[in-house]
């Protein structure tokens, strides 16, 4: 069974949900049936209470460690400290799943605590394959890569994306979570085809999907779509869910929601819909399969 | 040379410098200015940042206003930006920022109310650590006491401010508008920063009692910092103040020092 099977098989329904602060009381008390919780790795790296809580959580549900800070995509070394605690976290919680981000934050020795953009060249590939291969060893574990959403391009980015991520897959042996929000936001505001995008991706290398909302900004005229976990999924965004999941098959998903967080049940019902949509489309053998 | 090294320089400095020169040619319109695609980066590292920095500083922000706050932010961010992913460990030197802070010139006592949060925020998030083992203590024999140096609680922080900085904090809590008047004449005050379940506590201490737990912190043994305590009050209470560490656990560990007693 793959570390991304056990997430699903681990409980009832495919869907889990973002753990944030505001509802971990509540969780704890009402005990919501989820396959697993996800937490970004950087928030419980100190051995204070926060990560006291995250162990008592961990008893009741599997986490799954969504890291937003490796950089992996850095023209540098990688932070061998962050590494080093990000190891000591997954002992600790031992995570169904552990992912990073197709993306950079760090130059310069500056985090800019954002998915920053990549020229998709060879240059990169070889580089970010390099530090896939790196994490996975200094983690001892299988990494997801999740493609970002995209504000802009380089004029010099000659390898498409989905390829990208299917060649960097060939090289590292790493897995891929496919933010279905993100391809859709990245195709409006790049001009690309999502469906084309999603139909290009390694489908038997897809081991979570992520499904959030998004903001419309207008920009000197041209709309702009914000990736910013603020709204319940849009409707265009779980169809294109719906065509994910025939290609892909009964994958975990996660529904993320960061800001203007609201009451706990708005989110359970996000994921119940994700569920029903996967069991309509899949049908309901995903725990036989993951068995 | 690699082209990626330099065009992650070049967008740092578009970012956080503002200087979009070198990076604007190598992006793609796509009928939208270059300059206007990278704003939709620098806006979300900013608001971001300065959003981590007021959940850090809430009372900072309070006494300054949420404007003024995001503009001292703004000005913090581009000059240190976080070197860790970890952005609870961000902001440690907004202190010291302010107190170079042309603006702020007027508010000599902000850089003290931010250190003040400062240490509240290393407080709440500070290692859990078990309590000393009493019983390995008592075996400790009472001629040797002089020489014990010990480990104090890591969510204990100490801070001397010639501002009531304590009183400032607490009359910044609650709803807005009913803020208590604070005596900014009141004189020095010595505290004690301290995770307490899930709270943090502000306490003031006598300045013996606040010596003597630097002292002891510092890794001086029992004896010295003893020492250091009588000499600022003399009625100073060696058994009371022990007595006290140990019942609220402040003590985590303890060492015998090599060095004999001085004083038999």
């Amino acid at each position: 069974m793959t570390s991304a099977e056990r997430c699903a098989a681990s409980g009832p329904g495919r869907t889990g949900i973002g753990l944030r602060a505001p509802h971990v009381a509540e969780i704890m008390a009402s005990r919501p049936a989820l396959p697993f919780l996800e937490v970004h790795p950087e928030n419980y790296m100190f051995g204070g209470p926060a990560l006291a809580v995250l162990e008592s959580v961990r008893r009741e549900y599997p986490i799954s460690l969504h890291g937003v800070g490796l950089s992996l995509g850095t023209a540098g070394d990688l932070d061998r400290r962050h590494l080093t605690n990000f190891r000591a976290l997954i002992e600790r919680v031992h995570p169904c799943l552990v992912s990073e981000h197709l993306s950079w934050s760090i130059a310069g020795g500056s985090y800019l605590n954002h998915l920053l953009p990549l020229p998709y060249t060879e240059e990169t590939l070889g580089l970010f394959a390099g530090h896939v291969e790196e994490a996975q060893e200094a983690l001892g574990r299988q990494l997801l890569i999740e493609n970002p959403s995209g504000y802009m391009r380089f004029h010099h980015s000659p390898i498409p994306e989905p390829e990208f991520l299917a060649e960097l897959v060939r090289r590292t042996g790493c897995g891929l979570v496919c933010d279905v929000n993100n391809i859709f936001v990245t195709a409006s505001n790049l001009g690309l085809d999502a469906v084309a995008y999603l139909d290009a991706l390694p489908a038997a290398a897809v081991g979570e999907i992520h499904l959030a909302g998004h903001a419309r900004n207008d920009a000197d005229g041209l709309s702009i779509l914000i990736d910013d976990h603020g709204s319940p999924v849009a409707d265009p965004v779980w169809r294109l869910y719906a065509h994910a999941l025939r290609r892909l098959g009964p994958v975990p998903a996660l529904i993320e929601w960061d800001t203007n967080l609201p009451e706990l049940p708005v989110l359970l019902g996000e994921a119940r819909l994700a569920d029903r949509l996967s069991a309509a489309t899949c049908g309901d053998d995903a725990r036989v399969r993951a068995a | 040379m690699s082209a990626l090294r330099d065009l992650q320089a070049a967008m740092r400095e578009a970012i956080l410098g503002g200087d979009e020169r070198a990076v604007a040619r190598e992006i793609a319109g796509d009928g939208l200015e270059p300059s206007a695609r990278l704003g939709i980066y620098r806006h979300h590292v900013f608001t971001t940042l300065t959003a981590a920095l007021a959940g850090t500083y809430p009372v900072i922000c309070r006494l300054v206003d949420a404007r003024f706050f995001a503009y001292a932010a703004h000005c913090y961010i581009r000059e240190h930006p976080p070197v860790s992913p970890c952005l609870v460990e961000y902001g440690a030197t907004l202190a010291q920022f302010l107190a170079g802070f042309p603006p702020c010139r007027d508010h000599a006592y902000l850089p003290d109310v931010a250190r003040l949060e400062w240490a509240i925020n290393v407080a709440r998030h500070a290692e859990v650590i078990a309590p000393i083992d009493r019983r390995r203590l008592a075996t400790v024999p009472v001629e040797d006491m002089p020489r014990l140096s010990f480990r104090l609680d890591p969510s204990l922080l100490l801070l001397a401010s010639a501002w009531p900085v304590d009183a400032i904090w607490r009359a910044n809590q609650g709803d807005a508008g009913v803020e208590p008047a604070v005596d900014l004449g009141a004189g020095d005050v010595q505290l004690a920063v301290r995770r307490v379940g899930d709270d943090v506590i502000i306490r003031a201490l006598d300045p013996a009692s606040y010596a003597f737990r630097e002292a002891l912190r510092d890794g001086q043994t029992l004896e010295q910092a003893a020492a250091v305590a009588l000499a600022i009050d003399a009625r100073f209470d060696l058994t009371r103040a022990i007595h006290e560490l140990l019942d609220t656990d402040l003590l985590t560990d303890f060492a015998l020092s090599d060095t004999p007693a001085l004083v038999t």
